[in-house]
């Protein structure tokens, strides 16, 4: 057993409190996976990270990523606050405002801009596609969404490596005061292999932020995920392909949390290439050595 | 503003057996609603703050938040609040006793061995029975269905909070419990209880004991190691005739159903008083960043 730098980070967040926890373990070399395991279990967070050194020289660093439960090929979250991590500790810099994350799913950019607590980072979210639901499915999804206004795209299961429902609601306020039917959305996810239930609604002109989301993952043991960067993405996805992006334009805020007691800020963006990028600010919360 | 931070391993031989917390060393100045948030940030079971005493007699201060409330008293964060206040020196036993200033007033950890080797031990609240189930009582049929009772009948206990009690056949059938949650839930809802404890007694082993405490409201959770409802139990078999061993000492194995391994050491006192205790890890030194939260009146 030795010492290593550990930081547990708040991500998404413009200050310590409104975003997404992550734990992350700087130099976990020599850990293996039933430790590395083990520990993701312990620190009770959606997400633990694993910073190790890269294999492929083309990579600024290696990720693994960990739930409670099980070993994960990418997360939005959990890339965007590691890879806060590194920079704050100095173990790789950014070349031309990018990093490139080596993870189980390849080899993923980031961008970085600006420094200090202006800095934002942002990550490309794997190509989301719309797959066809199971036969069957429309009943399960009335009920899951429990009687909200629905907006005008068509609700699409979208595959981004976790698949989420993507249901726009008529507006913000619609997604605000939605009172979730958890059983129903279990019902729902656990029917057509989804992780989740993205909802979201266009926010009025004025607004600090664009889209108002809100993602329910009962099944998966968390009722509301409070800022969820997969989920953001799938649906800056589901809204370029039907190109229905119209005056969010490609690059906006998304605002997610707040019925959580957080207040998460997502800056979400669609590339000149289709592919949709998450990202924003990460607070450093706890500094310090673990013992494990 | 920076604070002195360490999360710690409860009732745990090695990092990872046991029962995490998060404390909080020099909270003065911090206010409630910013506990709370941190307390819900750190997603652990419960998250510490440790505050100058107002009691002459006490050693230090401390206040208790879960992620939704703050807690009057609670075992495994005594005992971990206990050894981060000696490892960080900020108080030193007295005749082997730190005095501990809490919501339910003063009570006392007991301090026995140095480093390593490190017990702590805090006299739970004292816990009364409420009521004395039937055995096989039809309303812990649901949450027990199949398994066969053991020596004991049911209970319903306060020690600050509320559990059923139930002892179970053998230990294979404690470890073999598939909770019924819905059941577990409308138990504790009915009896405004935590849950429901099963525990029962163990024949070879290194410990005497295997327990499991499901939590039913709020949240439907199994704890890797309870000091207070392991505390409550200890009053039951006291009361019951039923300890393990004569001297009143005793160790309970739990947490492995949810991946943890926690041994605890429970002792009934000449004074039929229970002190729930063991070994603590520290797991991460280091500090917190938090903003102070200048729209609210400071905590007293």
């Amino acid at each position: 057993m030795r010492c290593r730098d550990f930081l547990q980070l708040d991500v998404f967040a413009y200050r310590p409190g409104t975003g997404n926890p992550l734990a992350v373990v700087l130099d976990a070399r020599d850990l293996d996976t039933a430790a590395m395991q083990a520990f993701a279990n312990w620190t009770h967070l959606s997400e633990t990270t694993f910073v190790l050194p890269p294999r492929d020289p083309s990579a600024s660093y290696r990720v693994r990523i960990f739930t409670p439960r099980q070993e994960l090929p990418f997360a939005g979250h959990p890339s965007v606050g590691t890879a806060h991590a590194v920079l704050e500790s100095g173990l790789a810099q950014a070349r031309d405002g990018r990093l490139v994350q080596e993870c189980a799913a390849g080899l993923l950019p980031l961008q970085v801009t600006g420094d200090g607590p202006t800095r934002r980072i942002a990550v490309r979210a794997p190509r989301g596609r719309a797959v066809a639901p199971p036969a069957g499915h429309l009943a399960a999804l009335d009920a899951a969404l429990a009687g909200r206004t629905r907006g005008a795209l068509v609700p699409a299961l979208i595959d981004n490596g976790p698949q989420w429902w993507v249901v726009e609601l008529a507006d913000e306020a619609q997604v605000r005061t939605m009172a979730p039917d958890l059983a129903a959305i279990a019902a729902l996810t656990g029917a057509t292999g989804a992780v989740g239930l993205a909802v979201f609604g266009r926010a009025l002109p004025g607004s600090a932020h664009a889209l108002a989301v809100r993602a329910f993952c009962p099944a998966d043991g968390i009722p509301e995920d409070p800022v969820t960067g997969s989920a953001n993405a799938a649906i800056a996805a589901w809204l370029h392909h039907n190109d229905a992006l119209g005056p969010l334009g490609r690059d906006f805020m998304a605002s997610q949390g707040r019925e959580v007691g957080r207040d998460g800020r997502v800056h979400v963006r669609v590339d000149a290439e289709g592919e949709a990028w998450v990202g924003g600010s990460t607070q450093t919360v706890i500094r310090g050595a673990l013992d494990w | 503003m920076t604070r002195s931070f360490v999360q710690l391993d409860v009732f745990a031989a090695k990092p990872g057996d046991g029962n995490p917390l998060a404390v909080v060393l020099d909270a003065a100045g911090l206010h409630d609603t910013t506990m709370q948030a941190i307390a819900r940030w750190t997603r652990l079971p419960e998250t510490t703050f440790v505050l100058p005493p107002t009691s002459a007699e006490a050693s230090y201060r401390l206040r208790i938040f879960s992620p939704r409330r703050e807690v009057p008293f609670a075992g495994h964060p005594s005992i971990g609040s206990a050894h981060a206040v000696l490892e960080a020196g900020l108080a030193t036993p007295r005749d082997g006793l730190l005095v501990q200033e809490c919501a339910v007033g003063l009570l006392p950890v007991e301090v026995r061995g140095e480093g390593h080797q490190r017990r702590l031990a805090v006299r739970a609240p004292r816990a009364r029975v409420l009521e004395i189930g039937q055995p096989d009582d039809p309303r812990l049929g649901a949450a027990l269905a199949g398994f066969t009772a053991g020596a004991l009948p049911p209970v319903l206990m306060d020690g600050g909070r509320r559990w059923w009690l139930a002892e179970l056949h053998d230990e294979a059938a404690v470890r073999g419990l598939v909770p019924r949650w819905d059941a577990v839930s409308a138990l504790a809802r009915d009896h405004e209880a935590m849950g429901l404890c099963v525990f029962a007694r163990c024949q070879g082993r290194d410990y005497d004991l295997v327990v499991r405490a499901l939590v039913g409201h709020p949240g439907q959770v199994e704890d890797a190691a309870s000091g207070a409802a392991n505390a409550t139990l200890a009053a039951w078999l006291h009361q019951s005739n039923a300890l393990p061993h004569p001297d009143g000492r005793y160790v309970v194995s739990q947490g492995r159903e949810v991946g943890h391994d926690a041994r605890l050491e429970l002792r009934v006192d000449a004074g039929g008083d229970v002190w729930s205790g063991g070994q603590v890890q520290t797991v991460v030194r280091g500090t917190l960043d938090w903003p102070d939260d200048s729209t609210d009146s400071p905590s007293l």
